[in-house]
């Protein structure tokens, strides 16, 4: 049975947000998300492979992983973890790599320069009935740009701009 | 530092401004009177959008109109829906190997 998304929202324009419920224990789910052998076998959407994944789980501890395509091109990602609470919350920074792991622009992989250099992801796990309840939250703020003062007043003043847009 | 949409949408005065903005032309005053900050410190944000490429700025007279370009906030969803089917590709694929683990967990 393939999970479904419970919600996938814009909870602003430039954050995407989650949620699904995995029938599986939560510290299975961990393990698939922080164990390089399990989290390879999953990276990657249909058709893709995980070749490479190097996790080092503590904090200001990178990551380098790679996803590979049907056509055999390879994207790698690296980040720094900046928050673990085992078998609760990750909160680790994303970005596009080289394949030794030097940060790279979304250019390098063809994609528009404009997408930003260094974004957040913040996965969270809740049981739920006997399952895993995770949540996705990506945002493209870099963890420097993130604060509180940033995060309110943003989907009051997107409200409005949705509102007032023809 | 960076200069693009993103960074222009990081900070909440310059999504109000851009907010304001989205259906009518103002002068930089005009929207100033819509903020609780100062007049420099409202054009700074206004530069910044400028620069971002989501506000163009014209003079007329002693005025400095400003005219939001709405087009450049694509640059943002784009990257939400290529992030999106990246994400919902995996976790698909999380879920098969979830159920593939349990079974062997089971045996």
């Amino acid at each position: 049975m393939i999970g479904e998304t419970e919600s996938t929202q814009r909870s602003a324009p430039s954050e995407l947000l989650i949620t699904r419920v995995f029938d599986a224990p939560r510290q299975l789910v961990w393990k698939a998300w922080t164990d390089p052998q399990h989290f390879m076998r999953w990276w990657g959407p249909k058709d893709y492979t995980s070749p490479f994944s190097e996790i080092d789980l503590r904090v200001g501890g990178r990551y380098l992983n790679c996803m590979r395509s049907p056509d055999g091109r390879d994207y790698w990602t690296t980040g720094t973890y900046q928050e673990i609470i085992p078998f609760e919350k990750i909160v680790y920074t994303d970005s596009f790599a080289d394949e030794q792991g030097n940060a790279v622009s979304a250019a390098y992989y063809g994609m528009t320069p404009d997408f930003p250099l260094e974004t957040l992801v913040t996965v969270t796990f809740e049981d739920q009935d006997g399952k895993t309840r995770m949540t996705l939250r990506h945002t493209d703020l870099p963890a420097g740009e993130m604060s509180e003062q940033t995060g309110a007043g943003w989907n009051e003043s997107f409200d409005k701009l949705a509102e007032s847009l023809p | 530092m960076r200069r693009d949409v993103f960074h222009a949408l990081a900070d909440p005065n310059r999504r109000a401004i851009i907010g304001l903005l989205a259906n009518q032309k103002l002068s930089v005053k005009a929207v100033a009177e819509h903020f609780p900050i100062s007049r420099p410190a409202i054009s700074r944000h206004v530069r910044i959008l400028a620069e971002c490429g989501l506000v163009v700025v014209h003079q007329k007279g002693r005025q400095r109109i400003c005219e939001a370009r709405l087009d450049k906030l694509e640059e943002v969803s784009s990257w939400i829906e290529q992030q999106q089917k990246t994400w919902e590709g995996r976790l698909d694929r999380l879920d098969e190997y979830l159920n593939e683990l349990k079974t062997k967990e089971r045996k």
